[in-house]
């Protein structure tokens, strides 16, 4: 029976911000722009939904002087990650 | 990147290309493994040759490895500063390099100790028996660093699946056995050979691989 995919997640460039962060202990908004190839405003907004969903933590902070935007996967986030990737294997030939 | 709907196949394309690229995320410059590495060799085959060819150095060719940590210090700082994604054991392997230096202080500084204690017993043994090929505590203390060395080296190539580290380490703990039975000054060959193996080899591939990251992300 095939499992309903969590609409948050169902995006690419949500799943790649989070497929980036489970992999990571925290990273900067510089480095998920990077890997990911996406503009900056796009990731924003993206990350700014993930944040409503609380699947990821959004700590802004200055180094050296410069604004630095660190995200990091929650665990809330983690649970839901799994759920997605659990939910999605339903839908693969067996 | 867009934010468009995916099909379930390409949902899962993309989420293990995106892992594969967390993972590719080269922060080791490689500068920290090089300068010990090297350090460390350097010291050692200066030590073979001084019990050699019997040399008399005026200071103690060791003090370049207290020197090392000034620039050490600068290369953390520096990698801090350009590291931009924090992985999830990297807390664990700086505190295994940081009880790692501990470790080769105390391990240093028992040695000096027993060897204080037990050389000069066994050069009244030689004199009172005439036998000169009695070995001092020297002989071994240089087996117990190179266990030292093994240990993190070990772990880090294991944690970080490099297998280059791992089998340096491995050289590090065989030289110690070895060591136990060779004498002082083959010791230091051995510690040598072991250095640039465990470090000075593998942080030459790690900044071979951090420059070629670098250059394809400035393409």
């Amino acid at each position: 029976m095939f499992k309903d995919l969590d609409p948050i997640l169902h995006s690419q460039l949500r799943l790649a911000v989070m497929s980036l962060l489970i992999g990571v202990k925290e990273a900067e908004f510089t480095f998920i722009k990077e890997k990911t190839g996406s503009t900056a405003g796009n990731l924003s907004v993206q990350i700014s939904k993930l944040k409503e969903a609380g699947y990821v933590d959004v700590v802004k902070q200055f180094k050296d002087n410069y604004p630095q935007t660190i995200c990091k996967i929650t665990p809330q986030g983690v649970t839901a990650f799994e759920a997605y990737v659990k939910a999605l294997q339903t839908y693969l030939p067996k | 990147m867009e934010d468009k709907q995916l099909t379930e196949q390409e949902s899962l394309q993309l989420i293990q290309q995106m892992i594969s690229r967390a993972k590719n995320n080269f922060v080791d410059t490689g500068i920290g493994p090089i300068l010990w590495g090297a350090v460390i060799s350097f010291c050692s085959i200066v030590q073979f040759l001084i019990i050699h060819f019997q040399w008399h150095l005026p200071f103690d060719v060791w003090i370049l490895a207290l020197v090392a940590i000034i620039p050490q210090i600068f290369i953390s700082v520096q990698e801090r500063k350009e590291r931009r994604a924090k992985g999830w054991d990297d807390d664990i392997m700086n505190y295994v390099w940081l009880c790692f230096g501990v470790g080769v202080f105390i391990v240093n500084f028992l040695n000096n100790v027993a060897a204080d204690a037990f050389n000069p017993l066994l050069n009244d043994y030689r004199e009172i028996t005439g036998k000169e090929n009695i070995p001092n505590f020297w002989s071994y203390g240089s087996s117990y660093l190179l266990f030292v060395y093994g240990y993190p080296t070990i772990i880090t190539g294991a944690a970080r699946k490099f297998r280059l580290m791992t089998i340096g380490g491995i050289v590090c703990w065989v030289s110690a056995l070895v060591s136990a039975f060779t004498i002082t000054k083959f010791d230091f060959l051995l510690m040598a050979v072991s250095a640039a193996l465990a470090w000075l080899i593998p942080g030459i591939v790690l900044r071979k691989n951090y420059l070629k990251g670098k250059n394809t992300q400035h393409v």
